[in-house]
Formats: structure tokens, C-alpha cells, sequence
């Protein structure tokens, strides 16, 4: 806090405000290769990133090193003097708030009995089938935050976070199967008895005939199709610069009336925090209520800009990146029902979210273990298909939303049926 | 250093700048500071890796306290590791035609703001364009008393339009990444390109989901190069059981003309003077004459699995190597495009990349192109949209009917791991039958 109290001091003689946000911490990580501990890996990291703002020009920079921060500073300085001018309404000044968000877990610690444990407790659950493990990790970190302004903003926040994945394969059918969460909770045995039953599942999959099917999608297929076309879509930056088909949508039905979206930063997923990236006090954002869109999400900078105000949803990729407009928790909610009853094929996974149009929300994906299900039973597995569609139509009429939801990066979702859907095989 | 067998260390110093301009405004000029260190210690059986920032390898013991710590962590570690080769020679880093780092930042605005504006045709909403400079000092120091140190600087911009008709609203991307300096002069035509693109996929089409013959154009070619046989030839995934093509050397799995290569030796983007290893980098073809030729390894994958050499370690700066792509491309052949065109009859052409991915165990790959043609009669017609295009890797290199003679390389980043690294994709156009085309359009 020395140095921060530095960096502010010495800012504030160049700048109207400046603000520091410091994270430092340590993690462990385990890598299984082939099913066998390969590497541990012990990582320590410190770093701050300083923002500057002088006349509504604002500048950024960040270091790793503590011995430059005079240099990481004049070039925040210099970054802002290069910086269009916007209208700015000033960084928040301190306000008390209680203790909502669970971001630590106090009995998380990067050390390598339980990391040896969860491993162990991966590999003992892909044992319940006839599989190759290909791959794995385990990774535990504790650290913390720290967000201080000109204005007298202090804020520090412990944070922990466990995560686990497995990689299996039988014949040429792989599967894979991860979690992560704040608290040492994690089933890691059952995360790898799920990934060696997808893998052995899905050997000898079945061709499935073009045509349109009911589909689950499981939480992993939603959270990747949602991350890649609607939540860019609920950014208000992305809105009033014209990239956003939600744009002049406020008020209207846009997803199915059985749907609602909110921003939770005080659910227990891995985005939980008191205060956003930029000192902001974290609050719910509904962003879709029962189908109806309600709110764009907010920082300081885009509010200040189009004369609203912040909604907290500043998040920051570490020290090394500016505030930006993201969510925390992304919660799907809405009426549960058995998605599993009537005959639909599941997706577990897609191959290629990531190339879907970010802006209108047309994707062409590969299935990735996928097979029938009825009555909650998996059936027989299909080999190789696409699914093709849009996104936003998609969920304008869903089949209902399963009864378990899951943590999946930064969202919390249930799986969620989408009937007659188009799906390219043979 | 009880029961360490070898350490390395790796130091990647530097800086990085960012420009982005967001429909003319500058959002974000600035200049940020990296220093990431790794040091890996092979115990018995295993590495033990320690991580730091602003790490001081010439302080006195600071190495041998890093490794002091690093070989507790050996103790859980269970796997039997040999090393193959040894370290250097390090290459000589293409000279820079214009030193990025010499320019001031507000001629790189100026720049930027010219190759931006440009995109701005009639329809179009929205222009953004970004501008990334990266200069890396890295030094490669291991227990055999190596010490080696090199720069390298990358630069690069992409530019993006969006086009909006009556609540329609459509995206044109281009953009260029070098290691051969500054490259932000004269680029007006790329922003322009990106407009015209944008609007132009306002009156495109949804493509039809379907088989069909499909022409894929020298970038795409690339990224076909990359999902469907780079990844899946890299040693650790072979090693590990996670690759259809382990097992398969010599065994013909395409086109008998095709022949694909990784060179992390040309003066591309992908380009790197030593790998993260420490080895001097090479050629490897990967295939040859349609045949699986040889693997690419790091040190330790080279002598478990053989068939190829050393030299293909990558890391991001603070990150544990991987085997990993460098320059990654399909060799001309000897058909012009339009003869390609031609024999394809009725088909579709595939234009530009939104990305690709694999699942090399499984070996199914998926790629998006950015638009693309209806082939009628040999001929481009009607333009199609948000078209992307999947396969079976030991199947679908027996497609390839045609190969072109006009190959091209383009820059981008690739991700394993939790790391990306830039790399260079390149083709001839090809010409594919009965190829596995997705979209939501219908009949």
C-alpha cells in the first residue's frame, strides 16, 4: 500500500485524478499429461495498472515491476494527453459497504497436499470408465486486490480461486469436463468420472441425417454462444456505437418471456466482488427481466459519455488491462421444468462458438458429445453434425430450462432446451 | 540443487502500446511494461517451475534460490523426462525496416486515424481500428551455462466497419501483422476494403447448410492447414494419446500433391530466432506428398515419440513452453485460381477467417469464413454470409481435388493452453469435393 499511496501522491501533482489497481498473489499449478503429474508449477505475480485523468483525457498504464512506477506513470500521463477528450463525471470517492461477495474462501491455499489431493481424486473418478486420460490440471491461487483513488478510495479484497479440469479419450471420442469455484468445494471426482463418461460415452457415435431437431444445450454450449453474441450485445458501449442488435431494443420482448438474464456479482460464482473495476459499489443489473430487456451494462467512462450512470459492470483482465465493460456473475434464471423428459438430443460441448457473428448472432458450430436423451437417460451418440442458427432467435422461444445450474467462467446457467433447431449431418 | 537434473530459465522484458480508435475518437494510447520470468527444474521424474515478475537473474544466488524452490515441487511430479538436443544456435532477428519505437505516438495516431477513416463508405455505422506494438527482450539462460539474448518486435493493426440498412447490420474485418517493422503507412485501402466489405454482406445471403464443392481462398487454406493438420501433428498431443494422426507416419492421408509445412524460420509473423527451449528452430513437413511426414516436438517429446526434431517449443512471456505452430503452410501447386473455378462447376468460394478450432483426438475441425460466393458455371454469383465449414481430418484432406499456385500468408494468434502466441497461415487457393458446408439458411 506504500508504493500505491506513492504512485497517488506523485499523480495527483500531474493529473486532476488518478487511480491504481493492484493485484498480487500466488497460485500452484498441477499438470497431468498422459494421466501422470508432469510439471508443478508455483507462480508469484504483482502488478499495478495506473489510470490518469486530466480535463477528461484519460491514460493508462500498467508495470510489473515496482521499481517503474515513475515510468509506468508519465507514460499513463502521456497516454491520456493523446486521449480524445470525453465528457467525464469524476472517479467515485469511498462509501461503506458490507461484506456481500463470497471472493475467498479463507481455508484456500496454494500448497501441494490438497493440490496432490484433487488430482488424485480427478484421476480416481476417470478410473469408473474404460478411458485414456490425455490431460488435466489442478490450480489453486489466493491473492488479493486493491483499488485506491485521488478521491480517497481504499478498497482491498482477498480472493481465492480453485479449478479443475480432465482430458480423456477412448478410441476417438474425447471428452473433457472442468469447474472452478472460489471455495475448496470442488468434486474433482466426479468432474473426472463425467469427463471419462463422455469419452467412452460417445465412442461409436452414430450419423445423424440434416433436418431440424429439439435440442439441450448443456450450461458449457449456453455460456459459450451467450459469451460470444449477447453479452458484447448488453454492453452500452457497444450500443451507442451502433454494434449492438439489442440497440433501441429497451422495454421490448427480445428473449422468450420464460427468460431472464441479471448480472449477480453477489452470487457464489468466480466473478463475485463488492465493487467493480473502477471502485464502483457492485449491485444486481437486470438486464432481461421475464424476456424483457431492461438495462445496458455500464462503466464510468461510457456513463459519463452518454449521461447515465454507471451499473458497476467495469471488470478489469488483471493489472495489465484497462477497465472494460463486462458482467461479473451472468445468471440465466427463469421457471425450471424437466428439459430431460421428452426424447431431445444433448450438446454437451460446441467446437468454434468463438467464430459466431459477434454482431448479429449467426454461428455455425460443430457438436461436440452429443447424444439422445430421454427421460434423463443418455442414449445412443450422434458422431458429427453442425448446428446452425442465430442465437437471439434461438432464445426468443426456448423449450424450458433445466433444474440444475452450474458455474461455467463468469456465468451460472442451467442447461436449456431449444426445440427444432437446425442441425447439418450426413 | 539436490536431485535436479537441469534448469532453464527464461526472461521475456519489454513493452507493449495499444491504440484504439472507436468511430474517431482515441479510447486507449498508451504504453504498459512487462518482465515475466520462468524457471523450470527437471527432478527425477518431473518439472518443478517457478514464475516471477521483475526476476533479477544476475543477483547474487537469486538463481539458486529460484531453484531451491522450485524442487520441492518435484516431489509429486511422477513422470519419466529425457531431453533431446542441446540448446543454440540462437538466428539472426530480421532487421525492422522502420523501427516501431522510434515513431512518436502521435504519428501512429495519425495513422491509425487515416486507415479508420477510410472505412467510413456510405452505410457505414461504425468504424473502429487498433493498433498493437510489442517489443520483447527475451534471454535464455540454462544449467549448461548457456546465456542467450535476443529482440524481437511485433507490430500490427486491424481495422473493422459495421454497415446498418433498415435494422440489418452486417461487419467487414481486415487486418496485418509483421515482424518486419512499422506498417501502419499507406494502409488507407485496408480500412477501405473493410467498409466496402461490411456493406457489401448487407445484401449476402445466409449460406445453406449442406455438401458441396467449396474453394477455399489462400487464408482460409491457411487456417485449414492450421486446425485440420497443424495441431493435430504436434508431439505433446501425440504423446499423450490426444491426436488422430499418432501412429499414422508414412500412412497417406491426402492428396498426393499436398505437402504442409511449419517454418518458424521465415520472416513471418510466426517467426522466432530460438524457441522457448532454448533449440534452434527448423523446417518440418509435416506432410509430404499427402503422406504424415513427421511431428512437431520440444525436447521432450522428440525421443518419446521420434519422426521430427526439437525446435518447436513456444511460450507466452511468463508461461510454461508448449509444442506450438509457428508459420504453418500449404505448398503451391500448379492449377491458376480460375481454372480451379472452373473444374469446381457448382460450388461455393470461401473468403477471409472468423477462426477455427479442433479436437485433434477426436480429429473433427471447424473453421468460419468471413463471406463468401455462390460457384455457378465456374463462375462467382451471389455472395453468401456466416458460412463455416467442418471436417474429419484422415477424410477430408482426401477431398482436396485441386491445388492453386497463388499461396499467400496472413498473421494471427493462436491459443493452447491458456496461451496465445502469433503465428503466420498460409495457402494456395484449393479446391474441395463434397465438403461438409454450414449455415441457417434454407430452401
Amino acid at each position: 500500500m506504500e508504493l500505491i499511496e506513492a504512485i497517488l501522491e506523485e499523480g495527483i501533482r500531474r493529473c486532476d485524478e488518478v487511480e491504481v489497481f493492484g493485484t498480487n498473489g500466488t497460485s500452484l499449478s498441477l499438470t497431468l499429461k498422459g494421466g501422470i503429474l508432469h510439471s508443478a508449477e508455483l507462480s508469484r505475480s504483482w502488478g499495478v495498472g495506473i489510470r490518469t485523468i486530466e480535463k477528461g483525457k484519460i491514460g493508462f498504464s500498467s508495470t510489473s515491476d515496482p521499481g517503474r512506477w515513475r515510468e509506468c506513470l508519465k507514460a499513463a500521463c502521456e497516454s491520456g494527453t493523446a486521449a480524445t477528450h470525453q465528457e467525464w463525471k469524476g472517479l467515485p470517492g469511498p462509501v461503506e459497504y458490507p461484506l456481500r461477495a463470497p471472493t475467498h474462501d479463507p481455508s484456500l491455499f496454494p500448497n501441494l497436499d490438497p493440490a496432490q489431493l484433487l488430482a488424485d481424486a480427478l484421476l480416481e473418478g476417470a478410473g469408473e470408465h474404460p478411458v485414456t486420460i490425455t490431460g488435466g490440471s489442478v490450480d489453486l491461487s489466493r491473492g488479493t486486490i486493491i483499488l485506491a483513488n485521488s478521491r480517497g478510495v481504499r478498497y482491498t479484497a482477498p480472493r481465492t480461486l480453485a479449478s479443475i479440469s480432465l482430458e480423456a479419450i477412448h478410441g476417438t471420442s474425447t471428452g473433457y469436463e472442468f469447474d472452478a469455484s472460489v471455495f475448496m468445494e470442488l468434486d474433482a471426482r466426479a468432474v473426472g468420472e463425467q469427463a471419462a463418461f463422455l469419452a467412452s460415452h460417445c465412442d461409436g457415435g452414430y450419423d445423424i441425417s440434416t433436418g431440424d431437431y429439439d435440442l439441450v444445450l448443456s450450461p458449457i454450449a449456453v455460456a459459450q454462444l451467450l459469451g460470444h453474441a449477447v453479452v458484447p450485445a448488453l454492453s452500452g458501449r457497444n450500443v451507442h456505437a451502433g454494434r449492438s442488435r439489442l440497440s433501441g431494443e429497451l422495454g421490448k420482448q427480445c428473449l422468450d418471456e420464460g427468460l431472464s438474464l441479471y448480472d449477480d456479482p453477489f452470487a457464489r460464482g468466480t466473478g463475485a466482488t463488492d465493487w467493480d473495476g473502477e471502485g464502483v459499489l457492485a449491485r444486481r443489473i437486470p438486464f432481461v427481466n421475464d424476456g424483457v430487456l431492461e438495462r445496458f451494462a455500464y462503466d464510468l467512462k461510457t456513463a459519463s459519455r452518454y449521461g447515465t450512470e454507471s451499473t458497476a459492470s467495469a471488470v478489469r483482465s488483471g493489472y495489465g488491462g484497462a477497465p472494460a465493460i463486462g458482467v461479473h456473475n451472468l445468471v440465466v434464471d427463469g421457471e425450471r421444468t424437466g428439459v430431460f423428459d421428452d426424447k431431445a438430443l444433448f450438446v454437451h460441448d460446441i467446437v468454434g462458438a468463438h467464430t459466431a457473428n459477434p454482431l448479429t448472432g449467426d454461428f455455425s458450430v460443430e457438436l461436440s458429445n452429443a447424444y439422445w436423451i430421454e427421460g434423463g437417460i443418455p442414449g445412443t451418440p450422434v458422431r458429427k453434425a453442425m448446428y446452425a442458427g442465430n442465437i437471439f432467435e434461438a432464445f426468443r422461444s426456448i423449450g424450458g430450462l433445466g433444474k440444475e445450474s452450474r458455474v461455467v467462467g463468469s456465468a451460472i446457467l442451467p442447461p436449456v432446451r431449444l426445440n427444432k433447431q437446425r442441425i447439418i449431418g450426413k | 540443487m539436490q536431485g535436479i537434473r537441469y534448469y532453464d530459465l527464461r526472461q521475456v522484458r519489454g513493452y507493449g502500446t495499444r491504440i484504439d480508435i472507436d468511430n474517431g475518437a482515441v479510447e486507449e494510447a498508451g504504453t504498459s511494461f512487462f518482465d515475466d520470468t520462468v524457471i523450470r527444474a527437471l527432478g527425477p521424474k518431473g518439472w518443478g517451475v517457478v514464475t516471477m515478475d521483475s526476476f533479477v537473474p544476475d543477483a547474487p544466488t537469486s538463481i539458486e534460490n529460484a531453484i531451491a524452490e522450485a524442487a520441492p515441487l518435484t516431489a509429486v511430479t511422477h513422470e519419466d523426462i529425457l531431453l533431446a538436443g542441446v540448446p543454440g544456435p540462437v538466428r539472426a532477428v530480421p532487421a525492422l525496416r522502420e523501427d516501431p519505437a522510434v515513431i512518436h505516438l502521435d504519428e501512429k495516431i495519425d495513422l491509425l486515424h487515416g486507415i479508420e477513416r477510410a472505412a467510413r463508405v456510405p452505410e457505414v455505422g461504425n468504424t473502429r481500428a487498433t493498433y498493437l506494438e510489442r517489443k520483447e527482450t527475451v534471454r535464455f539462460m540454462d544449467s549448461s551455462g548457456i546465456d542467450i539474448s535476443y529482440d524481437v518486435t511485433r507490430c500490427g493493426f486491424s481495422v473493422m466497419a459495421v454497415a446498418v440498412r433498415q435494422g440489418r447490420m452486417q461487419m467487414g474485418r481486415e487486418s496485418r501483422h509483421t515482424i518486419s517493422g512499422f506498417n501502419l503507412r499507406h494502409q488507407e485501402g485496408m480500412g477501405e476494403k473493410a467498409g466496402r466489405t461490411a456493406v457489401a454482406l448487407l445484401d449476402a445471403v445466409p449460406a445453406r447448410g449442406k455438401r458441396m464443392n467449396v474453394v477455399l481462398d489462400q487464408e482460409l487454406g491457411g487456417v485449414f492447414a492450421h486446425e485440420a493438420v497443424g495441431h493435430a501433428s504436434e508431439g505433446d498431443l501425440i504423446k499423450e494419446g490426444n491426436s488422430v494422426l499418432r501412429g499414422k507416419i508414412g500412412e497417406t492421408i491426402g492428396n498426393r500433391d499436398l505437402t504442409i509445412i511449419d517454418d518458424p524460420t521465415l520472416p513471418e509473423f510466426g517467426f522466432e530466432p530460438l524457441d522457448a527451449e532454448g533449440m534452434a528452430v527448423h523446417r518440418t513437413e509435416v506432410i509430404q506428398g499427402g503422406k504424415v511426414h513427421a511431428y512437431l516436438h520440444n525436447r521432450e517429446t522428440a525421443p518419446v515419440v521420434g519422426n521430427g526434431e526439437p525446435g518447436n517449443a513456444r511460450a507466452m512471456a511468463g508461461s510454461i513452453p508448449q509444442v506450438r505452430m509457428s508459420n504453418t503452410f500449404i505448398e503451391n501447386g500448379d492449377i491458376a485460381f480460375e481454372e480451379l473455378l472452373e473444374v469446381c462447376g457448382t460450388g461455393i468460394l470461401l473468403k477471409g477467417s472468423r477462426g477455427g478450432q479442433v479436437d485433434p483426438g477426436r480429429g473433427v475441425f471447424l473453421f468460419n469464413a468471413e463471406y463468401g460466393y455462390l460457384i455457378e458455371n465456374g463462375e462467382c454469383t451471389t455472395m453468401v454470409r456466416d458460412v463455416s465449414l467442418s471436417g474429419e481430418i484422415l477424410s477430408t484432406l482426401h477431398d482436396i481435388e485441386l491445388i492453386g499456385n497463388d499461396r499467400l500468408m496472413y498473421e494471427g494468434f493462436c491459443g493452447k493452453g491458456g496461451q496465445s502466441v502469433p503465428v503466420s497461415d498460409g495457402a494456395p487457393h484449393l479446391l474441395l469435393r463434397h465438403a461438409v458446408v454450414g449455415g441457417s439458411g434454407t430452401d
